[in-house]
């Protein structure tokens, strides 16, 4: 510290001891660059090892190179009937719960961001959702989908067994984290309706322009970029889903995501393997989703800053 | 712009890669490290205990079990110091509550060749998989004597590959409860019981997709005459002869025509007995825990009783046993001090306090006719025919994979997504596809 203040003070000084700017910057970062290492790299190169190797449950850590090419694991998961049904539950998953949050969130940001008395405490109340832990959220829908004498159950009057069938099984989980993560994307949502300048509406009034109007030409596009980022952040996460089936059906009636196969596999059966080769497929598909939306999209925001 | 959002992408991703990665690191930790040399049989060169070593045992020895929310192992504990110290002493180690972190423990200790855990209390269904990573010391010479003072069911569990592998702790075995104001008794036969359960109010179990299901499928299954291994675990025998087919189909009926809720197929232990608690059902399989919960439960109080499960219509009475048996670790650095730890657990004495004060079931026979328990426990004579009778679980190292063979399957028959054939075949494969693996 007192190097540096030093430093600061006389720049003659420093480049008399050989320090380079350069050289002083690499100095700087290189810790947070060894602990990111130590904690992110480490592990990620450990899994990838993992994964193209092979585990003999009986014989505690053996480890002999997967067949064909160190590849036979990943072979063995992409031929596994149950890996694809994974991916397509996790996929379904996506799309339906992402697609929900999307509409719900935009609606909630836009009540949050009228102004009315009482805004502060719809704010408040909106995100509670969002502070429930998963787990808890879990739990909590269980009971209220539990059959027969579950709350959902005694208002429509039926004996539907919601966590016991296909699809209603996967269709509660959608609706759980629905509930919970609609919230994280108002408020994404809502910081980009905050930046929108209010005479562009103002101006937009004085030409005559109905509401739906000034929503549909002015709202959506200025808030693309915000919903762009918000959709990311929310599907990156929804391919990872795992906490909720775990809790609500361990995985039964269609609703074995990427996660949980992955985790039952490697943790569970102890085969480290295809387990890890079933981490990194999952990585994968998280990485070939999120590059496609910047191809599609990314464009799309381009031209918008240009405007 | 683009670039912002490429960057917080990477930021994102990087998160998502790090927590995914993380787990599995943790989970793996020491993963390169395992004790065994490769080639051999699957028990063979494992380490044998030698029980003279108890003889002079002296220093300091460590027990590890999950959470000891009954008290039982503190108990245990400070009776082994006030007997044996200040020259030899016990400490204890509580793992997490659940089951699965418990293994997961062990096997993080096992694989670092840590001797942090003396004697560990192992389920059950973990000997095998223990066993065949050289994990455990080979009990035989010790039990040798001792095997006959044991109920012949638990020891069946702790052994594997013709030796064994611990001494049994405390039991537990699957029971069949019933509403004395809807039935007078069990009747003699499953086929009784599910037909008369249909106009009284039905029977609950555990058909959720987890452990609880392949436990109560294969008291059916065992009870039809099923096997799920070859005689020498190599194979599966699932699919042989029609008892799988003759006992899923009875599930199947069951939920179908009302005998079973069909809500059952989400049922865990908990969620059974809140449903036989409220007084409608006329029976719930479940364990022996249960019992003391009916007692406080105002519906079923004064108005139930228990009683070992019935036989399958033309086979034989198989309750699946459960508990835990005492096991020595490889590691240990005073394996003379976790013998004596041991041969505490099993003495008359502790076991009669398990089951007087901490409701456990005893693992010794004649422990049960005891004043003391009969009045602790008050259903000590049928928990006890109940043991008697009861099967292990199938020994083999990938149980955790041949139990989700099976509890996923029937899991599928059970909510009407597979026919029971099928589910059966599925299964099979599946459990042929877990033994390959080692």
């Amino acid at each position: 510290m007192t190097e540096a203040t030093a430093n600061t003070g006389a720049p003659q000084e420093r480049r008399s001891r050989g320090l380079s700017e350069k050289g002083l910057a690499f100095w700087m970062v290189s810790p947070s660059m060894v602990l990111i290492a130590l904690v992110a790299a480490y592990p990620i190169i450990y899994a990838i090892w993992l994964s193209l190797h092979e585990y003999s449950v009986r014989v505690a850590g053996l480890s002999r190179w997967a067949e064909p090419f160190g590849l036979g694991n990943y072979q063995a998961a992409l031929q596994n009937a149950d890996f694809w049904n994974a991916m397509v539950t996790t996929l379904i998953f996506t799309v339906a719960s992402v697609f929900l949050e999307l509409l719900i969130g935009l609606a909630m940001a836009m009540a949050m961001h009228a102004a009315f008395k009482g805004q502060g405490l719809l704010r408040t109340v909106v995100l509670v959702p969002w502070a429930v832990l998963t787990v808890v959220t879990a739990i909590m829908w269980r009971t209220i989908f539990e059959s027969p004498q579950g709350f959902v159950n005694q208002i429509i009057g039926g004996d539907t067994v919601w966590l016991g069938s296909e699809p209603q099984a996967l269709i509660v989980i959608i609706i759980a984290d629905v509930w919970k993560t609609a919230p994280f994307m108002a408020l994404l949502i809502l910081a980009g309706l905050q930046v929108i300048p209010s005479d562009i509406y103002e101006a937009a009034k004085v030409d005559g322009a109905t509401a739906w109007q000034r929503f549909r030409k002015i709202t959506l596009p200025l808030l693309t970029p915000a919903i762009l980022v918000a959709l990311i952040f929310r599907t990156l996460d929804a391919l990872r889903i795992f906490d909720l089936p775990y809790v609500l059906t361990k995985g039964a009636n269609g609703t074995t995501t990427l996660s949980l196969i992955a985790q039952e596999t490697f943790a569970t059966n102890r085969i480290y393997g295809l387990g890890a080769a079933y981490s990194i497929l999952t990585f994968i598909t998280v990485m070939i989703v999120s590059f496609t939306y910047i191809w599609t999209v990314g464009g799309n925001i381009r031209g918008l800053a240009e405007d | 712009m683009t670039k912002r959002l490429m960057l917080m992408l990477c930021a994102a991703l990087l998160c998502g890669v790090f927590v995914a990665a993380c787990g599995d690191d943790s989970s793996s930790s020491g993963g390169g490290g395992g004790g065994a040399s490769e080639e051999s049989g699957q028990t063979e060169g494992a380490k044998v205990i030698d029980p003279s070593l108890a003889d002079n045992a002296k220093g300091e020895v460590t027990y590890c079990q999950g959470k000891d929310t009954s008290g039982n192992a503190h108990y245990m504990i400070d009776e082994f110091n006030k007997k044996y110290g200040p020259d030899l002493k016990a400490k204890l180690v509580e793992f997490p509550a659940s089951a699965d972190e418990q293994r997961t423990q062990f096997i993080q200790r096992q694989q670092a060749k840590s001797g942090d855990c003396d004697v560990f209390s192992s389920d059950v269904i973990w000997t095998a998989e223990f066993a065949s990573q050289k994990w455990l010391y080979d009990m035989s010479p010790y039990m040798e004597d001792k095997k006959a003072d044991y109920i012949e069911a638990p020891v069946e569990t702790v052994t594997y590959d013709g030796k064994i592998w611990g001494v049994p702790e405390s039991s537990d075995a699957g029971l069949l409860y019933y509403n004395t104001s809807k039935v007078k008794e069990i009747p003699a036969t499953w086929q009784e019981v599910y037909e008369q359960a249909k106009s009284k109010g039905g029977i609950v179990y555990q058909g959720a997709a987890y452990e609880g299901l392949t436990c109560d499928f294969l008291e059916l299954f065992f009870g039809a005459g099923g096997e799920v291994l070859s005689e020498d675990g190599t194979k599966s025998a699932f699919a042989e002869g029609d008892a799988g087919v003759k006992a899923l189909q009875f599930m199947v009926d069951g939920v179908k025509d009302g005998a079973a809720p069909k809500a059952v197929t989400t049922y865990m232990e908990p969620e059974s007995l809140t449903a036989f608690q409220t007084g409608k059902p006329a029976y719930m399989r479940n364990w022996p825990y249960a019992y003391a919960l009916n007692q406080k439960a105002k519906n079923v109080k004064g108005k139930f009783d228990v009683g070992p499960q019935p036989t399958f219509e033309g086979g034989e009475k198989a309750g699946i046993l459960g508990g835990h048996n005492s096991v020595i670790s490889v590691y240990s650095k005073n394996p003379g001090g976790a013998l004596k730890l041991i041969e505490h657990i099993g003495s008359p004495e502790i076991q009669k306090a398990y089951a007087a004060q901490f409701s456990l079931s005893p693992v010794r026979a004649d422990v049960y006719d005891d004043p003391e328990v009969q009045k602790a426990i008050p259903f000590a004579t049928q928990l006890r025919e109940g043991i008697t009778n009861a099967r292990a679980r199938p020994v083999s190292p990938v149980y955790p994979q041949i139990s989700q063979a099976i509890y996923k399957n029937v899991n599928a028959a059970l909510s009407g997504q597979q026919s029971p054939e099928d589910a059966i075949k599925q299964a099979n494969s599946d459990i042929e596809k877990a033994l390959s693996t080692f």
